[in-house]
């Protein structure tokens, strides 16, 4: 059994950016990257389901520049077996992102694809259910919970009205939420480890098509100062007066 | 990969006198894995030891040892251990910058620098094979804790009057005195011990907490670093097998004080931990705290602490890790000039950079108390009560200077050394690196002439030294980061100038004029540490 695992490199989720002065993007100068954290809950529970099952093997894969090894090394490190790049520095949008990995999962014939249910960068929460249509493949989205039996997978999602349990057939996509599991800590040996396990690069399929542009990227504007009302009439009055009540 | 240094200056210890390398290894250029490994070390203080902090404190039962078990079972118990005997086989670099960061608490720094370094460091550079495949191995998986036992009631900064006693009885080595201060003692398991054989000739040995004879005191009623332990270790008529000598008899010194140079570097790293860890908790404190209307962080005063910190711990860390890479690289030249005769190619590594790793304690030790002292003004009032962590961290910050040789005897150590050095020819200063730079290579030159020269003036060649070195190191980091690091460095030589000059007015009776300050913006760095939550790196 083959768990595909999908790991973006982001800007570090923590690191405060700053849009570039002509606002075609954000500014990447001193800041620092790391995987995708719903990613590294991907990687964590793949490694959790080859615990259970040591004859799965796991793929960690990327698409992006050189620089994401970093990435992908650290999912070695986590514990998957072996890593693919595919390598190109041309803008993708979430359709072709998905393609390309529809065409990787065409090579690499996963049982499962496991991702995050979105990015902190780009947040679109897009790829995953891209990728299942393309493929028809079945798909579960938000998990909190992954059991695997031949041939199925049980999958506890998070929805607005509570949990619901899916049961699919494998091949399958599943994209995972923040309380699927916690990623361990990762010990300094795997680390070690991770330096000697393969990680192939490969150009993508086709050429880039970017089908949505990005306009502008801004900061957030201040945050002005407040008012301290005296009663819940004056809070209504200062509402209306803005037109919010 | 740690980088030599330099082509046209030769990488020897004390050549930094000669004048600036090309190039010197510096925290950014660690490789990604390795700053992976750093980033587990970051995640296991935040998650396993900051949240823990009132129980060590507390002493209570079983916590610490569990937590080291925890710690050796991710690797963190033997970096710099060879694979061997169950350590990872890293550089003393990359260890030092992991042992930095399980450092954001003073304690269980100890604890871990303790058993992860000066304990193993003995073993490791001069243990027979049979010692280190019986010793090390449970030391680099955290099962067992290591101690290291120089000191004693009436000998401390002069450890070579020590008086513990090991004579041969009965097929056996039998060791009679009193170890004071000892880190790690009440939990650990072994123990590398100083003792005289026959009172005279220094040796180290390797005992274990169960042999007849051995017996550990109550913990010290200790000032700070209550989560640590510390007492004494009581030997009487304490049985130790005969292959427990480690090295030969009579050479106890050479490991104890091999081991001590290494201690130092580490050290540094150890003591830069917690600085960092108090500018974390000074800058949101600073942009939390409201007064006249405002952040207290936006006050000039304020952010003129916090920019002369950020400069500090930049300097501090530029020196740290350039020493670091020279340090790897002289095990490297050691082996390779002795290949047939391991300590030896270890002893070159070990003592080479002595100086440097003097230079690092006295300077990383000074700037964290400075750094903790400052942190603990910026919180006022609440600064002085335990209802906030900066208390803790003032009170842990003191004994940096005074452990592993006071700052004092270190001082004397770095100025006798260098004059030695000056005296053989082995360095020649080499004028026209700047300011600090040319006032040290005259001081030296004024102190290798007197017949007798008092303390306070071997201090303040020490001090002309150390701020040599850091200067250096900072400048020779500054390309990593041009805009920021440009600004620290210009802060940091602001304040370093006239630490020189005044050494040197000290040292020669005469005037100096510095030279005009450099421009910074100090608003400017305050607000990268506020945006950092910390040290600008
Ligand atoms: C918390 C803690 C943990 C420790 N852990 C360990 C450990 O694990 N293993 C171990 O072996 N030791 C340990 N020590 C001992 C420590 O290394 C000694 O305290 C230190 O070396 C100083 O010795 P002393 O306390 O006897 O001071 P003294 O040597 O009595 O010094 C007193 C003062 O005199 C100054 N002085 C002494 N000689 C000179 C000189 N020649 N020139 C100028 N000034 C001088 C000193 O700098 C100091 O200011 C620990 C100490 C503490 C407090």
């Amino acid at each position: 059994m083959k768990i595909m695992v999908t790991v973006k490199r982001v800007i570090d989720p923590y690191a405060k950016v700053r849009p570039l002065s002509d606002g075609s993007g954000v500014d990447t100068t001193g800041v620092k990257f790391d995987a995708n954290p719903f990613d590294e809950i991907a990687v964590e529970e793949a490694v959790r389901q080859k615990e259970k099952n040591p004859v799965i093997e796991i793929v960690a894969v990327s698409l992006g520049g050189t620089e994401c090894e970093e990435q992908l090394r650290k999912a070695l490190a986590m514990g998957a077996d072996k890593a693919v790049l595919i390598e190109s520095s041309e803008n993708y949008d979430t359709l072709a992102v998905a393609e390309e990995f529809v065409a990787l999962v065409k090579a690499e014939s996963p049982d499962l694809v496991l991702m995050g249910k979105q990015s902190t960068d780009g947040d679109n929460n897009q790829v995953g259910q891209m990728m299942a249509a393309l493929l028809g493949w079945p798909q579960a989205t938000f998990a909190s919970k992954l059991e695997l039996a031949d041939g199925t997978a049980r999958v506890t999602r998070e929805t607005d009205t509570g949990e619901e349990t899916l049961e699919m057939n494998l091949p399958a996509i599943v994209t995972t939420d923040l309380r699927l599991n916690e990623p361990r800590y990762i010990a300094l040996p795997g680390i070690i480890k991770a330096r000697s396990k393969p990680l192939e690069k490969r150009p993508p399929s086709s050429t880039a098509t970017s089908r949505v542009k990005t306009v502008k990227v801004e900061a957030v504007p201040a945050r002005s100062a407040g008012k301290k009302v005296g009663s819940v009439d004056e809070l209504v009055a200062e509402l209306s007066a803005r037109g919010l009540f | 990969m740690a980088s030599l240094e330099s082509q046209s200056i030769p990488a020897t210890g004390c050549s930094f006198l000669q004048g600036a390398p090309a190039s010197a290894f510096a925290p950014e250029d660690f490789s990604s894995d390795e700053r992976l490994m750093v980033q587990m070390a970051e995640q296991f203080s935040q998650k396993e030891i900051l949240p823990n902090l009132d129980r060590m404190d507390a002493q209570e039962e079983g916590l610490v040892p569990t937590i080291v078990q925890h710690a050796g079972a991710l690797g963190f118990c033997g970096p710099d251990t060879s694979a061997d005997f169950g350590g990872l086989g890293l550089g003393k670099n990359l260890a030092a910058r992991i042992l930095e960061y399980l450092s954001l608490n003073a304690s269980f720094s100890v604890t871990i620098g303790i058993t992860s370094g000066i304990s193993q460091v003995g073993l490791q550079l001069f243990g027979s094979r049979e010692l280190q495949e019986k010793y090390l191995p449970p030391l680099c998986s955290g099962e067992h804790i290591g101690a290291y036992c120089l000191s004693e009631p009436n000998s401390g900064t002069d450890s070579l009057s020590l008086s513990t006693r090991a004579d041969q009885h009965g097929g056996k080595w039998v060791l009679n005195g009193t170890k004071m201060w000892i880190s790690n003692a009440k939990w650990a398991n072994q123990f590398l011990v100083m003792a005289k054989v026959g009172g005279e000739k220094i040796s180290a040995f390797l005992v274990e907490r169960d042999f007849p004879g051995v017996s550990i005191s109550r913990e010290e009623h200790k000032m700070g670093l209550k989560g640590s332990s510390t007492a004494r270790v009581m030997l009487e008529n304490a049985e130790v097998p005969l292959e427990n000598m480690v090295y030969e008899e009579g050479r106890g010194h050479i490991v104890a004080f091999n081991a001590l140079n290494l201690g130092r570097f580490k050290l540094s790293s150890m003591s830069i931990g917690p600085a960092r860890q108090a500018m974390t908790h000074a800058s949101e404190y600073a942009l939390d705290r409201k007064q006249f209307g405002q952040s207290i962080g936006r006050f000039g005063l304020i952010e003129q602490k916090f920019a002369k910190m950020a400069a500090l711990f930049y300097a501090a860390e530029s020196a740290i890790y350039r020493t670091g890479a020279l340090i790897d690289s002289a095990f490297e030249s050691g082996h390779a000039q002795y290949p047939d005769d391991r300590i030896k190619g270890n002893i070159r590594g070990a003592e080479e950079y002595s100086v440097e790793c003097s230079i690092c304690k006295v300077f990383s030790t000074e700037a964290e108390g400075q750094i903790v002292d400052e942190c603990l003004q910026v919180y006022g009032g609440y600064g002085f009560t335990e209802e906030f962590p900066i208390a803790r961290i003032y009170r842990d910050c003191r004994v940096s200077r005074i452990y592993e040789g006071t700052n004092e005897i270190n001082r004397f150590f770095i100025a006798d050394r260098l004059l030695r050095r000056m005296r053989a020819g082995t360095v020649i200063f080499g004028p026209g690196d700047g300011f600090i730079h040319d006032l040290c290579g005259e001081a030296c030159a004024l102190v290798s002439n007197l017949e007798n020269p008092h303390q306070a003036v071997l201090g303040a060649l020490a001090d002309l030294a150390i701020l040599t070195y850091v200067e250096q190191s900072a400048r020779l980091r500054v390309s990593r980061n041009p805009a920021a690091f440009g600004q620290l460095h210009a802060v940091f030589c602001n304040w370093a100038n006239a630490e020189a000059a005044r050494a040197y007015q000290l040292i020669s009776g005469n005037p100096v004029s510095l030279p005009a300050p450099a421009a910074v913006d100090l608003g400017a760095i305050a607000g990268l540490v506020y945006e950092k939550r910390g040290p600008v790196n």
